[in-house]
């Protein structure tokens, strides 16, 4: 590689990851604001609750869309979350980060993608 | 891509377990792949009317996730004429399998619905059958729930009985609602099914209180009482008119005629 071909390539890896870490940033600032909110209210944050149906019997609706297509999925991102209950990517980002902090689901990440699952034994 | 159809009631006795067996058998004879679930773990039965005694594994088994879904079908296509497969998975009949699977927890149940929805991607996709159909315990129990949520399509029974007609709108309204779940209801045991101002009142009814589409109206016939759960009915009295009900059902549901 020519050393032009290398100095072009370089702007493009910094961009690159400037943008990780944006996106990086943003998924910590989503959790943040629902933080905030669940510290104004009594909600008891449960560590590892079962997401079962009774559980998902007596979620607010727009929570239970989310968690159903979790549990038919197994695991999946906010983007397939998006994707099947035709909301914005960046509002199932929301609700999946507030089905953590309730303790219903898990989060993971694989390289720059972040992965939602209830449970590791029942992923698909 | 097949289906996965519940047969769902609010109380007992509505005849689920009738409908689920002729109408997965009713499906068999239309040449589908089909395979019926014992999912009322409560009160098992369709070893004692399929007559089965040689299954390999239990669907308990596979819902503790202790064997393959293989292991607990059994192939019982040589049963029904036609060219269409006919597979069922059983309970466990034994008090002691009863008293544990009524004493499960909440996780195990999370796992179990699990289990239930992965059958999508090992039965639908990979063997590629037409239906699965749940036969499930009345009422709001951690079992029936399971399967609603897993199914595409439900069919609730019902009868005319006060009680079941008022908690079986509730059930509706508060379960399948929440759950956005496709239903159809089959109203059985119907007296003077064949009276106009029957059907009439009937079709209000269901206008009015269920507010869901109708599947079928299906009457009152001492022949089934008669038969003491011996017959499979769609295939041993093929000329029957609970037989050509159960068979429209199948139509209907397989042609996407609900509403």
């Amino acid at each position: 590689m020519t050393r032009e071909e290398l100095l072009s390539k370089k702007p493009l890896r910094i961009l690159e990851k400037i943008k990780e870490n944006l996106e990086s940033i943003n998924d910590k600032m989503e959790i943040m604001i629902e933080l905030q909110k669940h510290s104004h209210k009594e909600n008891p944050i449960l560590p590892d609750a079962p997401l079962d149906v009774m559980t998902l019997l007596s979620m607010p609706d727009h929570l239970r869309k989310t968690a159903m297509t979790i549990c038919r999925y197994g695991r999946a991102t906010a983007e397939d979350v998006a994707q099947q209950t035709s909301r914005a990517r960046a509002v199932e980002s929301a609700y999946l980060n507030q089905l953590v902090i309730m303790g219903y689901l898990k989060k993971e990440r694989k390289g720059r993608k972040a992965y939602f699952y209830a449970d590791k034994d029942s992923q698909g | 891509m097949g289906k996965i159809i519940a047969v769902h009631s609010y109380k007992g006795g509505t005849g689920k377990t009738l409908l689920s067996v002729n109408l997965a058998a009713s499906f068999a004879k239309l040449g589908k792949k089909v395979c019926l679930f014992d999912l009322d773990f409560r009160a098992p039965s369709l070893f004692s009317i399929l007559e089965v005694d040689d299954a390999q594994c239990w669907l308990n088994d596979y819902l503790n996730g202790a064997c393959d879904i293989k292991k607990v079908m059994v192939d019982l296509s040589s049963r029904i004429n036609g060219n269409g497969n006919f597979f069922a998975a059983l309970a466990n009949p034994e008090t002691e399998a009863i008293r544990d699977m009524s004493a499960k927890d909440r996780k195990w149940e999370m796992r179990a619905l699990g289990r239930l929805l992965s059958l999508r991607n090992t039965l639908l996709n990979d063997q590629e059958f037409d239906y699965l159909i749940f036969d499930t315990s009345p009422g709001l129990q951690y079992s029936s729930i399971n399967a609603i949520v897993t199914a595409d399509f439900v069919v609730v029974a019902t009868t005319g009985d006060r009680s079941d007609v008022s908690g079986t709108r509730r059930m509706l309204q508060e379960l399948y609602n929440l759950f956005e779940k496709k239903t159809g209801l089959v109203i059985n045991k119907v007296l003077d099914s064949t009276s106009k101002s029957k059907k009439n009142e009937m079709d209000t009814r269901i206008k009015n209180v269920y507010q869901v589409p109708m599947l079928g109206l299906v009457p009152c016939f001492c022949e089934i009482l008669r038969a003491e759960g011996n017959l499979i009915f769609v295939q041993d009295k093929p000329n029957h008119p609970f037989t050509k009900i159960l068979e429209d059902m199948a139509k209907r549901i397989d042609n996407n005629q609900i509403s």
